[in-house]
């Protein structure tokens, strides 16, 4: 930040004194969530791989297999412990600390400026770029932090001093860019969750360039913060230059950042500036068509992202025939040869990614669902429950397009998982297995929605909760084999007990419990909003 | 008949009292002033009336119906300006006019058209580019353009400036004229006393004085300032008299309504040669429920 030196940080260290304040609970949950997964899954792995055959079999089976280049890149050092731990934990830890500061840092700069509680900070002694900077410390220490924590994990697990130190600092750098691209973001929109959107698109759009470019080795790695940080190749060759591209990219990220700010007024952004109609469409009648309206951005927003996500995913699967050919090993670890060996991988790796994908529409059921919740405390909902609109009605109206709407965008998932196959295969009959598979997971995705509406309903001051789930059910499917969780745990998440289709045939019973489950905790969630009041702190 | 009738209602948020056996009455037809400092608990009591709240315990009776099981059948024949305004800040002024009129069962485009005139407002921005005054702008726009039987209005006019607070006060004559029933919460005195029939002062949580502005001020002092031929010394001795200041020949007291007489006697023999009295202004009665113990 160039510009940012002497008066226009004026005032820093009191605003991170108060982010500090108000982030006492958060930021301690971010580190023992993310950081104890690390922790967890890191000295989960030296016992699983006790015997140099089972190191040697990790880097030629599992880790060299589509969804691990998918989902985690080509990781250094296979054939050693470290390298295992790396490619174990690097899905969770990447993605973690990229959300993480995208969440941290849009709350302390948009979400501040938007509510209008910045504009009392900014008439007291405070530099222009004060705020942009104390959210620039913030989420570089945060994600310092993480890569500190990763470190000290992997050295704890008994791995080389180099290969922990290189695996560390890359993740705390991947970090630190995606701190600049979210404070770059935060210009760019007047809304903290338009700049949410930016921000973390740009966090998947460079997740999955990197997962394409390891699942195709080819340049594109080079294109993703993500693949910056794993080419450093820890517990591999090590190498230390990816660090001035990852340094790179932020210094070039502030100096725009710097710029668009110097630019804009306070509360202005760069898009959203239109002026809106006079008069109110016919579609905001009733409390449907509001919902509807409010949520309109998040809904074409994740309809477009998941659609390109599936397009994604479908266009590789005609590559895994060549991952076979190039690895006869897989053949046998799958258990049969040749075309058989290819359908069983296909169909695990789309297990896998219906499963995933599912996991990720949670994220858009729980966000839709708890706009009941952002409605209540910024007092609109009072406007709304003022007219003859029933409580019931305003929730149902707003839980029946949640619900619909992750129905829709299963569809949507295996449409675009069909296209995209269809697309590299140039073969177009798998377009109904293919969204009948994806709809096969919907129960699970609809029980966490109804887990939200419920919370909503009965706790409406610990909807957090139903993120929380959402965060456990990534863990369990992401690593619930790694860590052992016994059983009971792993019940936890609805997804646990659904067919994994198409590995195993579908199974009507868990499919129908979840839909009866989902369908009760809706009905407890409308209940407990008939009786409490409709106004709280 | 009452429109709306409170009576012992109890409402607690954890340790605090918001509503400490609150009775309140507003008659078919009258603007009804409800006044108290911030906190007092005017929002509260209408947040009760509009069924979001659930009293702890009291009888509340709204439109002949209660307000919390009844909530939406009897919103179709009420109208609310919320003490905060909040609105969603994707839609456009206009949007928000339509969304909230239509929920209501209908809007009255005439008034509509009106009354976007008469309070200057661009319905085209998004409600994120309003100021304070234009979001307020927007929520009444949105509640008096529409019939309705009673109006609950908490502070309707906070952010507005002069003119349009005058545009205000001409719209609830309007209403009034029609019939409608107001109960209009607010600080500001002036606007009670120019628009309200009877009044109801509260005080944490509970309405210490209610009746008509002529029964209020009843109750309390007449300022009288005069001049006298020879100096009113004595006129502190006469009952009901207090704080009398001298300045020559020039008095000035405040009485007891009730003693008025008196003390206009006292003057009249020592020769009156101007005389000046004024009521209590509201102002002066809110200081002094606020400012004394008024629980005798």
């Amino acid at each position: 930040m160039s510009d940012s030196s002497g008066s226009s940080v004026t005032g820093v260290g009191h605003l991170l004194r108060l982010v500090l304040r108000r982030d006492r609970v958060r930021l301690p949950v971010w580190m023992v969530g993310l950081g104890g997964t690390i922790v967890a899954s890191a000295l989960a792995v030296p016992p699983l791989y006790d015997t140099p055959e089972k190191i040697a079999g990790y880097a030629r089976t599992v880790g060299a297999s589509p969804v691990s280049y998918l989902m985690s890149g080509r990781q250094a050092g296979l054939d050693t412990l470290g390298g295992i731990v790396a490619n174990e934990i690097s899905q969770v830890a990447q993605l973690g600390v990229c959300l993480m500061v995208v969440f941290l840092v849009v709350r302390h700069t948009r979400a501040e400026e938007e509510s209008g509680r910045a504009e009392l900070l900014r008439s007291t002694v405070l530099g222009r770029h004060a705020a942009t900077f104390a959210g620039l410390v913030y989420g570089v220490a945060a994600a310092l932090l993480i890569g500190a924590i990763t470190t000290i994990s992997m050295l704890a697990a008994g791995l080389p001093t180099t290969g922990s130190l290189t695996y560390g600092t890359g993740l705390a750098l991947l970090g630190v860019t995606y701190t600049a691209v979210t404070l770059v973001a935060v210009q760019l929109s007047t809304s903290a969750r338009g700049a949410l959107g930016l921000a973390g698109a740009a966090v998947a759009v460079g997740y999955l360039v990197r997962g394409l470019g390891a699942m195709e080795d080819n340049a594109l790695v080079w294109l993703s913060p993500f693949g910056w940080a794993q080419r450093m190749d820890a517990f591999g060759d090590e190498r230390w230059w990816p660090v001035v591209l990852l340094l790179g990219s932020t210094a070039l990220l502030l100096a725009l950042a710097a710029r668009l700010m110097a630019q804009r007024d306070f509360g202005g952004g760069l898009l959203d500036t239109r002026p809106g109609r006079a008069r109110a469409g016919w579609q905001l009648s009733t409390s449907f068509g509001l919902a509807t309206r409010l949520q309109r951005g998040l809904l074409i927003g994740w309809a477009v992202g998941l659609f390109l996500l599936g397009l994604l995913y479908g266009s590789v699967i005609p590559t895994i025939p060549d991952l076979i050919a190039s690895n006869p090993e897989m053949a046998d670890v799958v258990g049969v040869g040749g075309q058989a060996a290819e359908v069983a991988l296909v169909d695990a790796f789309l297990a896998y990614i219906f499963l995933f994908m599912a996991v990720i529409s949670c994220g858009f059921v729980v966000s839709s669902v708890l706009r009941l919740r952002t409605e209540e405390e910024a007092g609109r909902t009072e406007a709304v429950l003022a007219t003859p609109v029933s409580r019931t009605g305003w929730m149902a109206a707003t839980t029946t397009l949640a619900l619909v709407a992750a129905a829709k965008l299963t569809v949507i998932m295996g449409l675009g998982l069909a296209l995209g196959y269809g697309l590299g295969s140039g073969e177009w009959d798998r377009v109904l297995p293919q969204v009948a598979g994806q709809l096969a997971y919907l129960p699970g995705t609809l029980v966490v929605g109804a887990l939200a509406v419920a919370l909503y309903g009965l706790l409406p001051r610990g909807t957090g909760l139903a993120w929380a789930a959402v965060a456990l059910i990534a863990l369990q499917v992401i690593l619930g084999q790694l860590l052992g969780l016994p059983d009971a745990v792993q019940a936890i998440s609805p997804f646990w007990h659904l067919a994994a289709v198409p590995v195993d045939d579908f199974e009507i019973l868990p499919f129908v419990s979840l839909l009866a489950l989902a369908a009760a905790l809706v009905a407890a969630g409308l209940w407990g909003y008939r009786r409490r009041d409709a106004v709280t702190g | 008949m009452a429109v709306i009738e409170l009576h012992d209602v109890v409402k607690t948020f954890g340790t605090t009292h918001a509503l400490d056996h609150l009775d309140l009455t507003v008659e078919q037809g009258e603007v009804h002033g409800f006044l108290g400092p911030n906190g007092a608990g005017k929002s509260t009591t209408i947040r009760v009336l509009l069924g979001l709240l659930r009293a702890d315990s009291g009888t509340a009776t709204m439109l002949g119906g209660d307000p919390w099981r009844d909530a939406a059948t009897l919103h179709r024949r009420l109208a609310y300006v919320p003490g905060d305004v909040s609105l969603w800040p994707n839609l456009s002024g206009g949007e928000v006019i339509d969304v909230l009129a239509r929920m209501r069962g209908g809007l009255d485009e005439a008034r509509r058209t009106q009354m976007l005139e008469r309070f200057d407002l661009d319905p085209t921005k998004k409600a994120r580019t309003y100021s304070k005054g234009n979001r307020q702008k927007v929520a009444l726009v949105a509640a008096l353009a529409s019939r309705a039987d009673l109006y609950l209005l908490d502070e309707p006019t906070s952010g507005l400036d002069p003119l349009m607070e005058a545009e205000f006060q001409e719209a609830v004559h309007e209403l009034k004229a029609e019939g409608a029933t107001i109960l209009l919460s607010s600080h500001i005195l002036a606007e009670a006393e120019a628009l309200a029939d009877r009044i109801s002062i509260i005080r944490a949580g509970r309405v210490v004085q209610s009746g008509t502005l002529a029964e209020l001020r009843h109750l309390t002092r007449t300022t009288v300032i005069a001049e006298t031929e020879r100096p009113a010394t004595a006129i502190g001795t006469v009952p009901g008299v207090h704080e009398p200041e001298l300045h020559g020949n020039r008095v000035t007291f405040d009485v007891d309504s009730d003693h008025l007489d008196a003390a206009v006697n006292a003057l009249a023999a020592l020769g009156v040669r101007s005389l000046a009295a004024h009521p209590p202004t509201l102002e002066e009665l809110f200081l002094r429920q606020y400012g004394e113990d008024v629980t005798a």
